[in-house]
């Protein structure tokens, strides 16, 4: 009970956060186009639930998308890498450099090369390059991570290297590659952002899309309902990892464990 | 059981790298002994003179640095690690299991012979209410036994045992010492037993090598009765061997170092 009264703490201080700024900005006088009341917000949110909801569904098609090639991408050349010291001393300098790479930097060439005819592949690839690192690093590490003693209880056994890697090492993996793809999906969000202010045009109409239109015609409280809902879908993936993470881990692992 | 070949050591080294010297660590030096086939040797030592590092050459884990062996075959060999070096998200059952399991690809076991096997080395060692159990639900002690479940079920010709029972309480060890030593008696594997007990290597073997600093020091033969009783603990022949072995254990005179 009193743990469940702990979780209700947060929600109190959004409403007390959400009372304070109405009331402010019903004193101040604050104009409408610089800063909405959350009532107006909520107002725009009703207002234009269709075409945000559009939005909503166009961002998170990307998002989706990115995320998924970045677990599957991460986890294969995870695989790869952990197999072939040689390829992963030939490719990662260029994995890193994709990386490091501003990728606002190199989104107008990717809408150029692909986006010209498929604009929504252009902006997944462009959300999958930022999303997909941290998958591949902490898929390595976890790969990585085995007990030699249990690597060794492998080798008596006279396991193959696929047995080897489906009873042994993906298990193993699996804490980190679940702390991997919280960060990815996280980050896929951030990128299908980026990636659709950089498309920039009516090509593509998603969340941030719609921000952009909104702040130029100068309707702050639909950029606010939009900022909104971008938010909610990040904390919803969020949570969504979280759970899937409590799911496969809690029988077994030791940060889920009651006592102590 | 049949067809265990002998194991030979002929001058066997071993050094370790060490990081961030150019010295290295030498765990091993000038081994030579060989192990028959069926034979069951102790291998007793202070710490970290190269019990380990010698059992894990005999599994064929590592590789000598120096000198020669016989060739291993990995699957004859049954292997408890010093550690309980189980899957933590496996339950007790399935760890045991698991080896059987992959060999199956090769060995072609029947289920059914696997799930009698397992049932078998878990009653063994007095887990059988225990199989759905996860490892970290179980004591130290608990889970040393399943790793001695684990290479007993394996039923190998060669059985590698490294301090097995050393984290065990003295009744539970006294009634496994009896039991491997009836497997033996039943089966005749080739068994070393690495262990920091002096009692426990007479009670035991047939000979005990004590190893010191990393070389051979004594090899002990162990006068024991054909038939094994647990009255071996009052014989005469018994304290005698633990006599010998504690003496060479306590020897001043060291080896080559
Ligand atoms: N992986 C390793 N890398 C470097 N040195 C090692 C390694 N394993 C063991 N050694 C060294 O080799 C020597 C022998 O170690 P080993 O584990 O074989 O001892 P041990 O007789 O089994 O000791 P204990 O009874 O404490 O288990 C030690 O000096 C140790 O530091
Ligand atoms: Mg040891």
């Amino acid at each position: 009970m009193r743990a469940f009264l702990l979780r209700l703490i947060p929600l109190g201080v959004g409403i007390a956060m959400l009372g304070i700024w109405e009331l402010s900005v019903h004193l101040t006088q604050v104009p409408i186009f610089v800063l909405p009341p959350p009532s107006a917000i909520g107002h725009a949110l009703v207002d234009n639930f269709a075409t945000l909801m559009g939005s909503l569904w166009v961002t998170l098609r990307i998002t989706a998308l990115a995320f998924f090639w970045a677990l599957v991408s991460g986890l294969a050349l995870a695989i790869i890498f952990t197999r072939a010291r040689l390829i992963e001393l030939a490719l990662y300098p260029y994995v890193v450099t994709l990386q490091v790479t501003p990728v606002v930097a190199i989104a107008p060439l990717i809408l150029i090369w692909v986006g010209f005819d498929n604009v929504d592949r252009a902006l997944v690839i462009i959300a999958w390059i930022v999303a997909f690192f941290p998958m591949l690093t902490n898929a390595v590490q976890g790969l990585r991570s085995t007990e030699p003693q249990l690597h060794d209880v492998m080798t008596l056994a006279g396991a193959s290297w696929w047995q080897r890697l489906y009873y042994l090492e993906l298990p193993a993996a699996l804490p980190a590659m679940l702390t991997g793809a919280k960060i990815s999906g996280g980050l896929a969000l951030i990128g299908a952002v980026v990636a659709e202010f950089v498309a920039g045009s009516g090509a593509s109409t998603g969340l941030a899309w719609r921000i952009i239109e909104a702040g130029n015609r100068l309707e702050i409280a639909t950029l606010f309902a939009a900022l909104a809902l971008l938010s909610a879908l990040g904390i919803a993936l969020f949570y969504a990892l979280t759970l899937l993470e409590w799911l496969v881990l809690r029988r077994w692992h030791d940060s889920f464990a009651k006592s102590p | 059981m049949t067809g265990a070949p002998e194991l030979a050591l002929n001058n066997l080294g071993l050094s370790y790298p060490q990081r961030g010297s150019e010295a290295e660590v030498v765990a091993l030096r000038d081994i030579t002994a060989s192990f028959p086939a069926g034979s069951f040797t102790a291998l007793v030592g202070p710490s970290g003179c190269g019990k380990s590092s010698l059992l894990r050459l005999l599994a064929g884990l590592l590789s000598p640095t120096q000198g020669d062996m016989s060739a291993v075959t990995q699957s004859d060999i049954g292997f408890v690690f010093q550690e309980p070096t189980l899957l933590a998200w496996r339950s007790v059952y399935e760890n045991v299991a698991l080896p059987l399991k992959i060999a199956n690809r090769k060995s072609g076991l029947r289920a059914q012979e696997i799930d009698t096997r397992v049932r078998e080395a878990l009653t063994l060692v007095g887990l059988e209410t225990r199989a759905k159990a996860l490892p970290r639900e179980l004591s130290g002690g608990m889970k040393m036994r399943v790793s001695l479940a684990r290479a007993l079920a394996k039923r190998p010709p060669i059985l590698l045992m490294d301090e097995p029972f050393a984290a065990l309480d003295e009744l539970t060890r006294f009634r496994l010492d009896d039991d491997l030593r009836a497997i033996w008696q039943r089966q005749k594997p080739t068994i070393i037993f690495v262990t920091h007990s002096v009692t426990e290597a007479a009670y035991l073997a047939e000979r005990a090598l004590v190893i010191r600093a990393g070389s051979l020091h004594a090899e002990i033969k162990i006068e024991r009765p054909k038939k094994h009783t647990d009255n071996f603990r009052a014989a005469p022949n018994f304290h005698a061997a633990c006599a010998a072995i504690s003496q060479a254990l306590a020897d001043p005179k060291e080896g080559t170092s």
